[in-house]
C-alpha cells in the first residue's frame, strides 16, 4: 500500500481543506462469482501493485492471483527446532551440568546436577514433556507474529481506509484494488480495466497531498509518561548502592516474625507462668543417661582422678572407628586445626588479624603435633575436646562422648603419621606414595 | 452439494476382473509356502536347540501368535475405520472406503487362522502363556493364582470366540449392505449404517481392548497395563493406513479407480498415517513414561527385560526411530503425502515397523527373565525371527488371499454411496 | 438468495445432502449484522445485567479470599496430612479440563473439515481462556508463598536457583503456560478480521480507535489472507497435539507417583477425553442461554448443539470405558493395594462422591443415545450442567480417595473441605462468568468472518463452491 495518513482509518475526516491526490482506484463487487475472472485478468495485464479484498477467504483465489505460496511453514519449522534444542538445552544445563566445571560463569548462569528421587542427572523421558510444550510455544510465536511480519502488520493508516464505501469490504463486499504507484497505473486505462471486470462502481481513493503530523499533546504526553515510568527503576537502582540503618520494609512475612516463647518469658498456661519448662522431677530426658555420669572414664577421662593412658573398654578401636573419627575431626576440628592438625585451618588462615585494625586478631591454634601435645594421655586429650582449653570453647554439646574418642584416636593417628618412618608405611600405600611424588616432583 | 462437473465413474474400471483369482493365487502360494517354512523351523528349532522340543515348538507359537496379533490389528484398523467413517459422515473417504470393507470382511477368515493359538493353551505351554498351567510355572508370588479367574483355558477359548464372532457380524454387516447398495442405491442402507456405526464402535472398543489383553498382554501375566488396549488400536490403525496405501496405489497402478482415487485421497491417507504415526508415539511415550517414573517392579520388568541385552536396546531404539522418529521427520510435510509413490515407501516403512513393534512386545521372553531375577537368558532375539518372520508373511498372505476373493466380485468402490459425489470433488486446502 | 425456512429441522441426517448450517434468511450483510449488534446495542438484556453483578460480586468475594489466603496461610483451606492437595487441585484440573474444549474445536475440528466448528468456537476460545485463568490462578496460590511463584520459572538468579525438571509439577507450568499463551494467539488471530468488521461499523471515535488498534489495520487483503490462513492451518497443527499434551501432563502429575489409584497407563489418554467431554459440557452450558438472549439461533443452530451433545456422549463413553478398564486392571494386576483402593472408591467412605461422579458421567451421557434429547433444549442444559458436576467429582474422588488411604493405614486420614474452600471454587466461578459476559458484550462472539465462508448461501455461490465439500457434518 502506499503513503499512510495521520487519521486512523476515519474516512469521515477526509479534509477538504488541504489538496488531495489519487491514491489509487478501487471497484466493489456484491458477489465473489466474477472474483476469479477479475483476479486473472488483472494478474494478465501485468499490474502488480494490486489486490483483492474480501470478507473471508476464498480459495484458489489466491492462486487466481499469482500470489506464490508463503515462506511461513519455514519460518515455524526453523523456530520449532529453536524451540526443541532451547528445551533439550534448558533442561540438561540447570539440571544435569557440574556446576564446578563452569565456575568462570557468573553464578546467576551456573547450573547444577542434583539428584532427584533417584533418576539420572539427566533423564530424558522426563525433559520429554517441556521440550516438547517449547517446541510448540516456539512454532506457534512464529507462525502468528511471522504472519503478521509478512503481511506489514499492524499499519493502522492506509489510503484505502479514506474509502467510505470500502468499510464494507469486512461486511458483505468485495473489492479490487490497484495502487497508484503501480508501474502500470494509469487513470483512464486502469479505470476502464477495472470498469470491465465485472463489479458495480469503480472509484477513485483520494489523499491528501500534505500528510497531518502528530499532534503535540500526544509527543508530550508521550515523554511524561516514559520519564515516570523511570522513577521507580532510579528508586531501585539507588536502593541497591545505599546502606541504611533502618530495618528492610517487611512486606512478605515469610514466617520471620511468628509468635513464640522465648526462654524468659511468661506463660500463662502453666500454674507457675513460666515459659521454659523444667525437666519433671525424678525423670531422665531419652539419651540423657550419659547426664548421671557414671563411667567417668568414658565420660570424663579418667580413671582414679588420673588422666586416662587407654581408651574406655566399650569402645573399640577399629578402622570404622577411626574413619568415624576422621569424619568428627572434619566437621568440628578442621576448621581452625586444620585438616592436617598443624593449626592452619580456615578459620585462622583466614582471620589473622581479626580482619581489622586495633584487634587482637585470631589466635592460631596449638598444632596437634607438638611435642607437648603428643606427650599428653588419651583422657587429657578427651578432656580438652569436653571442657575446651584456652581460648577453646568447650565441644561436650556438640560432639557426642564416644565421638569425642573417636576424634582423639584419630589426633593420635595424624601424630603417628607426622613422624612415622618410612619403612613403617604399608608395602601398597608406599608404591602409591612413590608413584605419586614422582609425578609431582618434591610433593 | 457441487454436483455439477464432478468427475464420472462410469467408464471406470472399477473391478479387479482377472487380477483376482491371480493375486488371490500368488497370495496364498507365498502366504502357505512361508507358514510351512515357520512350521519346519519351529520343528528344526525343536530337535536341534539345547533347550529341548518344548521350546522350538513355544516359539513357533510364539510367532505365530505375532503373526495373528499383526494381521487382526490391520484388518481391526479397517473395521473401526469403516465404522468411523459411518460415525462421522465422512464424506471424502467414500471412494476408498470399499478397499478397507474388503479387508475386514474376511474377519471370519482370520478367526478360523486364530485357531491354533488354542493349542498351545490347552496343551499348557507354560513358555507361551505361562497361566495355562499354573503348576508347572514356578511362580513365587502367586500372582497367577488370584488371575486364575480371569486367565485359564476355558473362559480364554470363550472370549476369543465372542471376539471373532462379534468382530465377523460388524464387518459383515457393512460389507452387506454397502455392496447392496452398489445394486440399489437405496439410501435406507446408508441409514442403517450410520445407526449401528456408533454403538459397533464401543463395541469395537471393547473387544479390541480386551483382545489386546488376552492375545498380547498376558504372555507377560505378571505385567499389566491399562493402556494396553489403546497402544495396540494404535499401532493397529497405523499398519491399517499403510496397507491402504498400498492397495489404493496397487489398484491405480493396475488401471483401476483411476479418476476415483486422486491426490487429495492420497494426501488425507497420508495425513491420517501420519497422525496415528504420531498417536502411537503419544501412547508408547505415556506407557513407558508412566512405568518408567513410577518404577513399581511388577510393570518395570517388562520394560526392563527389553532394555537387558545389546539386541532388545537395539530394538527398543529401532522403534523409537523406525516407528516415530524418522516416519515424523518424514511425512510431517505435505509434499510425499500428495505423492503416491513417496507415500508407497512411507506405508511399506511403517508395516516393517509395526513388526517391529509387536517382535518387540512378543519376542522377549520377560517371563524368563523375571524368574531368574534378570539374570536368565532372554529368548535370542535374532533367533526368533527365523520363525517369526516366515509366520507373519504366511497369515498375512493367507488372509490377503481372503481379502481379494472378498473384493474381485464387486466394484472397488461404493458407487452409489450418496457421498460419492463429495468425496470425489473435494480439495485440501 | 439462498432462503432457509426459518425454524428448519436441521438435524436430520439425510446422506444426500450435508444440512445447512446458518438457518433463515441470511446473507453476509445480515449475517454481520446479526452478530454486531450484540455489542452495538446501547444496552444488554437485563439478564446480562443481573448475570454481571451476580458474577462481579463473586469475583470480588474471591479476590478477598485470596487476600485473606495470602495473609493467613493454606491452613485456612480444609488440606491436611495426608490429603494435601484439597480443593485447589481439584479445582485447577477442572478448570484446565473446562479450557480443552475451546482448543479442540479451533484445532482438531478444522483440520477435519468439520464446518460447523464456526458457528461456536469464537466463544469455544473465549471460554478456554478464561478457564485457564482460572486453572492457573490456583497452584498460583496453592504453593502457600505466593509471592514466590516465580520460582517455577527458569530465571537466574543469585541463589543459582533453578527449576527441578524432573518434576511433573513443573511439566505443568510449561504445558499450561504455552496452552494459554498459543489459545491466546488462535483465537486473537481468529479475532482479527472481526475486529476489522466491528472498526468499520464503528460509531463512536474511541471504538473506532480501540478496535481500530486490535484489529491492526486489517483490509481484507488476499494476500494477506493467504499468509492468515496458512498461520490459521499451522497454528491448529500445533494446537492438535498440544491440547493432547496439556491435560496428559496435568494426568502425569498424578499417573508418575505410585499412590494406588493414581499410578495407571491409562491416565493420560483419559485425562484428555474427560478433558473434552467436561469442555463441551461447558459449552453447551453457555451456548444455550447465550443463543437465546443475543438471537443467534439461526448460527448456532440445533445442530451445532446436537453435534456437540454427540461428542459428549462420545467422549463419556470413552470416560466410561477408562473406568471400567482402571478397575479390571486393578483387579488384574493383583496388587493387593491397587485393589483396596478401587474397592474403597465404589464402595468406602467416599462411595457417594465415587457414584456421583460415575452416574454424571458414564451414564448421564448415555441420555444422548436418543435425539429427541439431544435436541431438547432444557433436557441438554440439565445434562451438560450434570456432566460439569461429574467431572468436578472425578476429580475429587482422584485427589481425596487416593491420598486419604494409601498404603499404610496408620497415615490415613480424611479430608473435610472449609467454608473457605467452598466459597473459591464458587468464587472461581464468579471470575469466568464475568470474563465471559464481559467478552459476549463486547467482541463478536461469532466467528464472522468464518461463518460466511461455510454459509449456504456463499457454498452455492461461491467462486470455488467445491472448495470445502470435505464434511460438514
Amino acid at each position: 500500500m502506499s503513503q499512510t495518513v495521520a487519521a486512523p482509518s476515519a474516512p469521515a475526516r477526509t479534509r477538504s481543506d488541504s489538496e488531495t491526490r489519487l491514491a489509487g482506484m478501487l471497484v466493489s463487487f456484491e458477489e465473489p462469482g466474477p472474483l476469479m475472472g477479475a483476479a486473472a485478468r488483472m494478474k494478465e495485464a501485468g499490474y502488480t501493485r494490486w489486490d483483492v479484498h474480501t470478507p473471508y477467504p476464498i480459495h484458489g483465489l489466491d492462486t487466481a492471483m499469482g500470489v506464490r505460496p508463503t515462506i511461513l511453514p519455514w519460518i515455524v519449522f526453523v523456530a520449532g527446532l529453536t524451540g526443541a534444542l532451547s528445551g533439550i538445552f534448558l533442561q540438561y544445563w540447570t539440571n544435569a551440568t557440574d556446576a564446578r566445571n563452569f565456575t568462570f560463569l557468573p553464578t546467576n548462569l551456573q547450573g547444577y546436577d542434583y539428584l532427584i528421587s533417584g533418576k539420572p542427572f539427566y533423564s530424558f523421558p522426563a525433559n520429554i514433556p517441556v521440550i516438547f510444550e517449547l517446541t510448540v510455544l516456539f512454532s506457534a510465536l512464529a507462525a502468528v507474529f511471522g504472519m503478521l511480519a509478512l503481511n506489514g502488520l499492524p499499519t493502522f493508516h492506509r489510503s484505502l481506509f479514506r474509502s467510505r464505501a470500502f468499510q464494507r469490504v469486512t461486511d458483505d463486499h468485495f473489492f479490487v484494488s490497484v495502487d497508484a504507484s503501480d508501474p502500470i497505473f494509469d487513470e483512464s486505462t486502469t479505470g476502464g480495466l477495472l470498469a470491465e471486470l465485472g463489479g458495480s462502481d469503480v472509484m477513485r481513493v483520494e489523499e491528501p497531498v500534505v500528510q497531518p503530523g502528530m499532534p503535540r499533546w500526544l509527543m508530550a504526553a508521550g515523554v511524561i509518561f516514559a520519564c515516570v515510568t523511570l522513577i521507580p527503576l532510579v528508586v531501585i537502582a539507588k536502593a541497591r548502592v545505599s546502606k541504611s540503618t533502618e530495618p528492610r520494609i517487611h512486606i512478605w512475612q515469610d514466617m520471620d516474625n511468628q509468635p513464640r516463647y522465648k526462654g524468659q518469658m511468661q506463660n500463662a498456661a502453666f500454674a507457675d507462668e513460666r515459659a521454659m519448662r523444667p525437666t519433671v522431677v525424678g525423670t531422665v530426658a531419652r539419651g540423657d543417661l550419659d547426664a548421671l555420669g557414671t563411667d567417668r572414664h568414658r565420660l570424663e577421662g579418667l580413671v582414679d582422678d588420673q588422666w586416662a593412658t587407654v581408651f574406655p573398654e566399650s569402645l573399640r578401636v577399629t578402622s570404622a572407628f577411626m574413619e568415624r573419627g576422621r569424619r568428627q575431626f572434619g566437621i568440628f576440628c578442621a576448621p581452625c586445626h586444620g585438616l592436617d592438625g598443624r593449626g592452619n585451618g580456615a578459620v585462622p588462615a583466614r582471620n589473622p588479624d581479626g580482619g581489622r585494625e586495633g584487634w587482637a586478631g585470631w589466635v592460631q591454634p596449638t598444632s596437634l603435633h607438638d611435642q607437648s601435645v603428643r606427650d599428653r594421655a588419651v583422657g587429657h586429650l578427651f578432656n580438652s575436646i569436653t571442657n575446651g582449653i584456652r581460648t577453646m570453647p568447650p565441644y561436650r554439646d556438640q560432639i557426642e562422648p564416644d565421638d569425642r574418642w573417636a576424634i582423639v584416636a584419630y589426633i593420635r593417628a595424624l601424630q603417628k603419621a607426622s613422624q612415622a618412618d618410612w619403612n613403617e608405611v604399608p608395602a601398597a600405600a608406599r608404591q602409591e606414595l612413590e608413584r605419586r611424588s614422582g609425578k609431582r616432583g618434591n610433593d | 452439494m457441487a454436483n455439477a462437473g464432478t468427475t464420472d465413474l462410469s467408464h471406470e474400471n472399477r473391478r479387479l476382473e482377472e487380477l483376482g483369482p491371480a493375486l488371490a493365487l500368488k497370495a496364498q502360494v507365498v502366504g502357505g509356502g512361508a507358514l510351512a517354512l515357520a512350521v519346519i523351523a519351529g520343528l528344526i528349532l525343536g530337535f536341534t536347540g539345547s533347550a529341548g522340543f518344548e521350546a522350538g515348538l513355544s516359539q513357533f507359537f510364539r510367532s505365530y501368535i505375532l503373526a495373528i496379533g499383526y494381521v487382526s490389528s490391520i484388518a481391526l484398523g479397517a473395521l473401526i475405520f469403516v465404522l468411523l467413517q459411518h460415525l462421522t459422515r465422512a464424506g471424502w473417504s467414500v471412494t476408498v472406503r470399499r478397499l478397507a470393507e474388503v479387508v475386514c470382511a474376511a474377519i471370519p477368515w482370520l478367526g478360523i487362522l486364530a485357531l491354533p493359538v488354542l493349542i498351545p493353551v490347552w496343551l499348557g505351554m507354560e513358555d507361551v502363556y505361562p497361566w495355562t498351567d499354573i503348576d508347572a510355572w514356578d511362580d513365587q508370588t502367586g500372582l497367577l493364582v488370584q488371575k486364575a479367574g480371569y486367565l485359564n483355558p476355558t473362559f480364554f477359548t470363550i472370549r476369543m470366540v465372542l471376539y471373532f464372532a462379534i468382530w465377523s457380524w460388524l464387518a459383515r454387516y457393512f460389507y452387506v449392505r454397502s455392496v447392496e447398495q452398489d445394486n440399489t442405491g437405496a439410501e435406507l442402507l446408508t441409514t442403517e449404517m450410520q445407526r449401528l456405526s456408533a454403538p459397533g464402535t464401543l463395541l469395537f472398543a471393547i473387544t479390541a481392548t480386551f483382545f489386546a489383553f488376552d492375545l498380547l498382554m498376558s504372555l507377560t501375566p505378571h505385567w499389566f497395563s491399562t493402556i494396553f488396549g489403546v497402544y495396540f488400536f494404535a499401532g493397529g490403525m497405523v499398519g491399517f493406513f499403510s496397507v491402504l496405501t498400498l492397495m489404493m496405489v496397487y489398484v491405480q497402478r493396475n488401471g483401476r479407480l483411476a479418476s476415483a482415487i486422486n491426490t487429495e485421497h492420497y494426501h488425507d491417507v497420508g495425513k491420517f498415517l501420519f497422525a496415528f504415526v504420531v498417536f502411537w508415539a503419544y501412547i508408547a511415550f505415556s506407557q513407558y513414561m508412566l512405568i518408567w517414573y513410577a518404577n513399581i517392579p511388577e510393570e518395570t520388568y517388562w520394560y526392563q527385560a527389553r532394555q537387558s541385552t545389546g539386541w532388545w536396546i537395539f530394538v527398543s531404539l529401532l522403534l523409537l526411530f523406525g516407528h516415530f522418529v524418522i516416519p515424523f521427520l518424514a511425512l510431517i510435510s505435505r509434499f510425499p503425502k500428495r505423492h503416491p509413490k513417496l507415500l508407497v515407501f512411507g506405508a511399506l516403512w511403517m508395516l516393517v515397523a509395526h513388526f517391529v513393534d509387536l517382535y518387540y512386545i512378543v519376542a522377549p521372553d520377560a517371563n524368563g527373565w523375571l524368574q531368574t531375577g534378570g539374570a536368565g537368558p532372554l529368548h535370542s532375539g535374532l533367533l526368533h525371527l527365523v520363525t517369526d518372520i516366515p509366520a507373519v508373511i504366511g497369515i498375512a498372505g493367507i488372509y490377503l488371499s481372503f481379502v481379494v476373493k472378498f473384493a474381485a466380485n464387486h466394484s472397488l468402490v461404493p458407487l452409489r454411496d450418496p457421498r460419492l459425489n463429495e468425496a470425489l470433488a473435494f480439495h485440501n486446502f | 438468495m439462498a432462503t432457509i425456512p426459518l425454524e428448519i429441522d436441521n438435524t436430520q441426517d439425510d446422506p444426500r445432502h450435508r444440512a445447512p448450517l446458518v438457518t433463515g434468511d441470511h446473507d453476509l450483510g445480515t449475517l454481520t449484522e446479526t452478530v454486531s449488534r450484540v455489542a452495538e446495542a446501547p444496552r444488554a438484556p437485563l439478564a446480562w445485567y443481573v448475570a454481571f453483578t451476580i458474577s462481579a460480586g463473586l469475583t470480588i468475594m474471591l479476590g478477598g479470599l485470596i487476600g485473606y489466603l495470602i495473609m493467613t496461610g493454606v491452613g485456612v483451606w480444609g488440606v491436611n496430612n495426608p490429603v494435601a492437595w484439597g480443593f485447589a487441585i481439584i479445582n485447577f484440573v477442572f478448570w484446565v479440563g473446562i479450557g480443552h474444549a475451546g482448543t479442540l474445536i479451533s484445532a482438531i475440528l478444522f483440520l477435519f473439515r468439520q464446518h460447523w466448528r464456526t458457528g461456536i468456537n469464537r466463544f469455544a476460545e473465549a471460554m478456554t481462556i478464561f478457564a485457564v485463568i482460572c486453572a492457573g490462578m490456583f497452584p498460583g496460590i496453592h504453593v502457600g508463598r505466593a509471592w514466590l511463584a516465580y520460582w517455577m520459572f527458569p530465571l537466574p538468579n543469585q541463589m543459582a536457583m533453578w527449576p527441578q525438571f524432573r518434576s511433573p509439577l513443573l511439566w505443568d507450568v510449561f504445558a499450561v503456560g504455552t496452552y494459554f499463551t498459543v489459545s491466546l494467539l488462535f483465537w486473537y488471530v481468529g479475532l482479527i478480521p472481526d475486529l476489522a468488521t466491528f472498526r468499520d461499523r464503528a460509531k463512536t471515535r474511541v471504538k473506532q480507535i480501540v478496535y481500530g488498534i486490535f484489529a491492526l489495520g486489517w483490509n481484507g487483503s488476499m494476500r494477506h489472507w493467504h499468509r492468515y490462513e496458512r498461520a490459521y492451518l499451522i497454528l491448529a497443527a500445533l494446537a492438535t497435539p498440544l491440547v493432547l499434551s496439556v491435560h496428559s501432563v496435568v494426568s502425569f502429575d498424578f499417573a508418575v507417583a505410585q499412590l494406588p489409584g493414581w499410578h495407571t497407563t491409562i491416565f493420560p489418554p483419559y485425562f484428555v477425553a474427560g478433558a473434552i467431554f467436561s469442555g463441551f459440557g461447558m459449552v453447551v452450558t453457555l451456548a444455550v442461554p447465550a443463543r437465546e438472549l443475543f438471537g443467534l439461533k439461526h448460527i448456532i443452530t440445533m445442530r451445532h448443539l446436537d453435534n456437540m451433545n454427540k461428542i459428549i456422549l462420545a467422549t463419556g463413553s470413552i470416560v466410561g470405558y477408562a473406568y471400567s478398564i482402571e478397575f479390571f486392571i486393578a483387579w488384574y494386576g493383583a496388587i493387593p493395594e491397587e485393589r483396596f483402593a478401587f474397592i474403597s472408591r465404589a464402595f468406602g467412605p467416599y462411595a457417594w462422591a465415587y457414584w456421583i461422579m460415575f452416574s454424571c458421567n458414564a451414564f448421564v451421557p448415555q441420555l444422548f443415545w436418543f435425539r429427541k434429547i439431544r435436541t431438547s433444549i432444557p433436557a441438554m442444559f440439565i445434562i451438560s450442567l450434570l456432566v460439569n458436576v461429574g467431572m468436578w467429582f472425578e476429580r475429587y474422588v482422584i485427589v481425596v480417595t487416593s491420598l486419604s488411604s494409601d498404603f499404610l493405614p496408620s497415615s490415613w486420614g480424611p479430608y473435610v473441605p472449609t467454608w473457605v474452600d467452598a466459597a473459591m471454587l464458587v468464587g472461581s466461578f464468579g471470575l469466568f462468568f464475568t470474563f465471559f459476559l464481559l467478552f459476549c458484550r463486547y467482541l463478536p462472539m461469532v466467528a464472522m468472518a468464518e461463518v460466511k465462508a461455510v454459509m449456504p448461501h456463499t457454498l452455492k455461490r461461491s467462486a470455488h463452491g467445491d472448495g470445502h465439500a470435505g464434511g460438514a457434518a
